[in-house]
């Protein structure tokens, strides 16, 4: 069995994310609140070339990013 | 003298208990219908092998009811309700977001899941203006993720609002 997601290029890993992220946003005020603060990241990196700093990026958004690239 | 024969007795009463050591009852087999049930968050363990009569679960092989004793094997879930028979009181229900269920010999049962809550956490309106802002994404000329991503919201939403009414 093929998943519909599996062939629009996700990965396992992304579908329980984003299922997670739904299932967090239906619950009520106060206990949503508490969860979506866990499920916050703010991760940021930069690519260091010839000794120089690159832009510094975050990783939420470069990830987006590149899972749009691949499965387009 | 007296203290002789009573050693005695004890010598000979001590190899009828070693012969017949499967008639010891146990803990385990006094109570054979039980399931011990860990259901485990990242975050948080709602149960943690506690002993529950049955559980339902949404397998993506179909729903299914285990019992005591049930054979060896790995589900994984779809995301949808799970539901819980204790000893006693009302059965208990947890919407969980998808993830695995093993079930292990010796009625141990293992649920991992990334997000779940008992049914009674979820706001109706709020499943019910996701699914609208879903739907607008998949009917809308969105990138071919995006209506996947929103595709698979639109799964775990109907099912929640499914089993919230």
């Amino acid at each position: 069995m093929v998943f519909a997601w599996k062939a629009a290029g996700l990965t396992y890993n992304r579908f329980l994310a984003v299922s997670a992220r739904a299932v967090r946003r239906s619950l009520k005020e106060e206990k949503r609140l508490v969860a979506e603060r866990r499920g916050e990241m703010d991760l940021r990196f930069a690519k260091w070339e010839d000794g120089k700093q690159g832009d510094v990026k975050h990783l939420a958004q470069a990830n987006t990013a590149a899972n749009a690239a691949s499965s387009s | 003298m007296n203290s002789l024969r009573f050693a005695r007795a004890a010598l000979r009463a001590r190899p009828a208990a070693i012969r017949a050591p499967l008639q010891r009852r146990t803990y385990a087999d006094a109570v054979p219908d039980k399931i011990k049930l860990s259901l485990s968050l990242p975050h948080q363990s709602i149960y943690k092998s506690q002993d529950v009569v049955q559980v339902n679960l949404p397998a993506e092989s179909g729903e299914m009811g285990i019992l005591a004793n049930h054979v060896p094997s790995i589900e994984q879930l779809k995301p949808g309700l799970v539901e819980v028979v204790e000893e006693s009181g009302p059965s208990k229900q947890f919407f969980l977001s998808g993830g695995f269920a093993v079930v292990q010999p010796n009625s141990v049962l293992s649920i991992n899941a990334v997000e779940g809550y008992p049914l009674e956490d979820f706001s109706a309106e709020a499943v019910r203006a996701q699914i609208a802002e879903a739907q607008k994404v998949v009917s809308g000329n969105a990138s071919e993720q995006d209506v996947a991503e929103a595709k698979i919201e639109l799964e775990v939403l109907e099912s929640l609002q499914a089993v919230l009414k």
